[in-house]
């Protein structure tokens, strides 16, 4: 067996994103890669939440099929899980409550263990760490030092209680074996390590949430100012922003509304500050007068655009890419922006850092259009793939000033040569469209940004071909992002697959990069030629990578998490595409791989051989 | 033509003749003179409406917004660069009407900028509809019967909110005014003037010589800045159709509440913060 699936599910406020945090943590450090999604519910305590947790041998972008182990502190959760376990599946829960008939049960004290051995029914979390370690069967030792960097802030007490909890859960699950064997368990014993290979340390993978790379290419971007008003899923990225303001010299500010999140940042922007705010899909509907301003006054803005099922408020805490059209829209008049749709943590990372510098260099918004999804899940990546780009204009202090040709530049403060006092014009014309910046508080300078249509010094104007001149300046800046973004991230495995005679193409953006990829893999050990694009970007449009790559291609379709088919209207409106069909979910939970091969296989129609 | 530094610029005015927003204008640039305040040092960020129209006349820097949203901006110009001298510029509209719920939060936030509230008691430039600030009875082409709320009361609010320096102005006294402006610069904290404005077009009521027979002057009937219940009583101070009430004007309160300091907020401003990509490589290490 190279794989193993485990679900832990509990009640919302038992801490089971911690269990599967230190659960992942521990098995990456093992060598595993680890992909961990979260479902949960949208209230404080009760209900039922759970975490699937697949290890594997190689790496994982997906939920796996069926779990070969269940963990429920709630006994009443089990019955909610038989659907989702693998024949014979070792089913750890609580002693007391009934269970289902005919399931491979281990009922162990555990809340009573959390009591007696952490001093705590909360630790009940640590119990199952140390039951799900000796299932699948590693030690705990690796525990204590995951504790203290986890806990150290609480004390060393906390890391005591939760290392004997976790070490009496452990060995119930061994003893309880002893006594009552044959409990089949499915461990990791058989699975070889591809980690612990000769050169391999620990270290060199990490697990980190979609939400987290984010803050942190961020942070790897020279970010300054962060806003946000809590909302799921954006509400991690401000919260660990939060945690690290004061290391990383950031100005994080909680507003009284999404409105003045978007306008403080605008603020903060203009000043020279590189600024970010956050929120989902119903904050962003109250930013779009904001994100208009930023185009007009041509302000860098980062936009963090969390998507959960609408309209309205619709499933709070859940997955949708419904917001795809809305985002390349949204805002009144005409502006340039750019829109990115990272797929995971790896690629959330740098669609961060691409935003401030796509932000910087054009002085314009920018937004990462990511899935709750995506946010959530916990991502194993390698170290090596979290460079940090652009190291020399991320330098620029956030003070990044433009010279007459578009370019950055990094001597900051400085007033463009030959300029005389009181003569600078924030918006004089050039052919990219970009003016050179400066900043307020330069002396012997005036810096004006105007909402009002303005002249090239920024003072309001009524002029009809100023107004016409200034139209084309700002919207000339799309050709120059367009070609910074390039191609999206298609691998180059794609071209070549596209070459070997592909039939079918099969678009995706965000987190279903990682379903559609194993569902396409699969059809293809079964002989359909079929190839898989994800758009890592979507604004402005990769026409002309799509365009080559269709060339040749029998059929275009795609999969996308809402019920309208945004996507493809997209294909259908920027590449005169005709969509041959969707395979579409707009439930609020993430694809299955199954029901994409399943819904492919049928749009693809019969294998001709 | 480029904007000197004599705090003027090259746009043209385009106000109605007698309009108050000039005496605002003209007692904003005396007292940042005054202050001797380089305007290169200084942002005035404006809404929309003809009070945000200072910001393109003032020969500051300028950033003008949004209607409603000068305090957002404000806030995050200031907290950017703490160096810069920021001052919020918006009508009733803006900061009573469209921007209520930020006006609320700087009272409590107390960051250390001017706000200065245009308050004519009329919507000016979409042509004579009612504000925040119109009395009862104040008709109005959307309601010819007359506003049907009480009118929003600022000072009141902001004392209600911990406002560290709530003062009213009067357009038609420049000198006063000045000074008042001079003090709000000068506190530490969110400094908030409601300045009194007559509306030459479209206000009928509150005119320059009704405003003259009420107004009076704090500072010369011995109020206590420092007591809050003394502010509070004046704060409610208003005519009534019936009553013979007088206006106060000048600082109502004022409190030494520490300013603002944001969250985590670094030692120096974060636009001057060196690159660290040391913070990067070992927040990646709590992740393994």
């Amino acid at each position: 067996m190279n794989e193993l699936h485990l679900i832990v599910a509990g009640q919302a406020g038992q801490g089971l994103q911690v269990i599967s945090r230190t659960l992942g943590r521990l098995l990456v450090r093992a060598g595993y890669h680890v992909f961990v999604s979260q479902d949960v519910m949208s209230r404080i305590r009760g209900g039922h939440n759970f975490a699937r947790v697949r290890v594997s041998t190689r790496p994982v972008a997906a939920d796996g099929d069926k779990a070969e182990i269940l963990i429920a502190l709630d006994t009443k959760l089990v019955g909610k899980h038989t659907a989702d376990l693998a024949p014979d599946a070792v089913v750890v829960t609580d002693a007391a409550g009934d269970l289902p008939e005919g399931l491979n049960a281990m009922r162990l004290p555990l809340i009573d263990l959390a009591r007696e051995h952490g001093k705590d029914p909360v630790m009940v979390n640590a119990v199952a760490v140390g039951a799900a370690l000796a299932l699948v069967g590693l030690e705990p030792a690796g525990l204590e030092d995951l504790f203290r960097s986890q806990f150290a802030s609480k004390g060393e007490d906390v890391v005591r209680r939760n290392m004997a909890a976790a070490e009496a859960g452990y060995r119930a699950v061994v003893e309880d074996v002893k006594r009552s064997c044959p409990h089949k368990l499915v461990t990791l014993g058989t699975v070889p390590v591809r980690g612990q290979s000769p050169g391999a340390e620990r270290g060199d993978r990490v697990l980190i949430s979609g939400a987290e790379a984010i803050a942190l290419g961020a942070i790897a971007a020279n970010v300054r100012v962060v806003t946000g008003y809590p909302m799921s899923p954006a509400t991690p990225i401000v919260e660990y922003c939060f945690r690290h303001a004061q290391e990383a010299g950031l100005i994080v500010e909680q507003t009284e509304d999404e409105v003045s999140a978007a306008n403080l940042a605008i603020g903060a922007a203009f000043a020279g500050a590189r600024a970010m705010t956050c929120t989902a899909g119903g904050g962003f509907c109250l930013m779009n007068e904001a994100l208009s301003l930023a185009g007009m006054t041509e302000t860098p803005l980062v936009l963090c655009v969390g998507m959960r099922p609408g309209p309205a408020t619709g499933f709070a805490t859940r997955t949708a890419q419904a917001d795809l059209l809305f985002s390349i829209y949204a805002g009144h008049g005409e502006f340039p922006r750019a829109v990115l749709t990272p797929a995971d943590a790896g690629q959330a990372f740098h669609a961060a850092q691409d935003a401030f510098r796509i932000a910087e260099m054009y002085q314009t918004p920018v937004i990462i259009l990511f899935d709750q999804f995506m946010a959530d899940a916990l991502w194993t990546v390698e170290r090596s793939e979290l460079r940090v780009e652009n190291r020399q204009e991320a330098k620029g202090k956030g003070e990044m000033a433009n010279d007459r040709s578009g370019r950055m530049n990094r001597q900051e403060r400085q007033v463009p040569e030959g300029e005389e006092a009181y003569g600078y014009r924030r918006y004089e014309m050039s052919e990219s469209g970009v003016s050179p910046r400066l900043l307020p508080g330069t002396p012997q300078q005036l810096v004006y940004a105007d909402s009002d249509e303005h002249n090239e010094a920024g003072h309001i104007t009524e002029s009809a071909a100023m107004r016409v001149r200034m139209v084309d300046k700002r919207n000339a800046k799309t050709a120059g992002i367009r070609q910074e973004l390039g191609a999206p991230k298609v691998e180059v495995k794609v071209e070549a697959e596209v070459e070997a005679e592909a039939e079918t193409l099969v678009f995706c953006l965000g987190s279903s990069r990682g379903v559609v990829a194993e569902a396409v893999a699969r059809l293809r050990d079964k002989g359909r030629k079929v190839v898989m694009v994800h758009l890592s970007h979507v604004w402005p449009f990769p026409a002309e990578t799509v365009a080559r790559l269709v060339e040749k291609i029998e059929k275009v379709v795609t999969v996308e998490q809402n019920y309208s088919g945004q996507l493809a209207q997209l294909l259908s409106q920027e590449c005169g595409l005709r969509v041959a069909g969707t395979v579409r979910r707009y439930d609020g939970r993430q694809f299955t791989v199954a029901e994409v091969e399943a819904g492919l296989e049928e749009l693809i129609g019969e294998k001709v051989d | 033509m480029p904007d000197t530094n004599a705090w003027a610029t090259s746009a043209e005015k385009t106000w109605c003749e007698g309009c108050g927003n000039f005496g605002i204008l003209n007692a904003l640039r005396a007292a940042l003179v005054a202050a001797k305040l380089e305007p290169s040092q200084v942002v005035v960020v404006g809404g929309i409406g003809q009070s945000g129209k200072v910001t393109q006349y003032l020969g500051a820097n300028f950033l003008h917004g949004l209607h409603g949203r000068a305090l957002p901006h404000a806030l995050g110009v200031k907290l950017a660069n703490p160096g810069l001298k920021v001052i919020a510029v918006g009508g009733d509209g803006d900061m009573y009407g469209e921007g209520g719920n930020h006006l609320l939060h700087a009272f409590r936030r107390n960051l250390d900028i001017v706000c200065l509230v245009h308050n004519n008691g009329v919507y000016g430039l979409t042509k004579g509809q009612a504000a925040p600030t119109s009395g009862p009875g104040f008709a109005t082409k959307n309601r010819p019967m007359g506003t049907l709320v009480p009118a929003f009361n600022p000072l009141a609010a902001g004392l209600a909110m911990g406002g560290s320096f709530i003062a009213r102005g009067f357009a038609g006294d420049l000198k006063h005014l000045t000074r008042l402006i001079g003090d709000a610069l000068k506190h530490k904290g969110f400094g908030f003037i409601d300045i009194l404005q007559p509306c030459v077009t479209f206000n009928h009521v509150n005119t320059f010589a009704w405003y003259r027979e009420r107004v009076y002057d704090l500072a010369l009937e011995g109020h206590d800045t420092s007591d809050a219940d003394a502010a509070r009583a004046r704060a409610l101070e208003w005519p009534t159709e019936t009553g013979d009430a007088r206006i106060p004007t000048g600082i109502l309160y004022r409190s030494r509440r520490a300013a603002y300091e944001s969250c985590g907020r670094p030692g120096k401003p974060v636009v001057r913060l060196k690159y660290d990509l040391g913070v990067v490589k070992r927040a990646l290490g709590d992740f393994e």
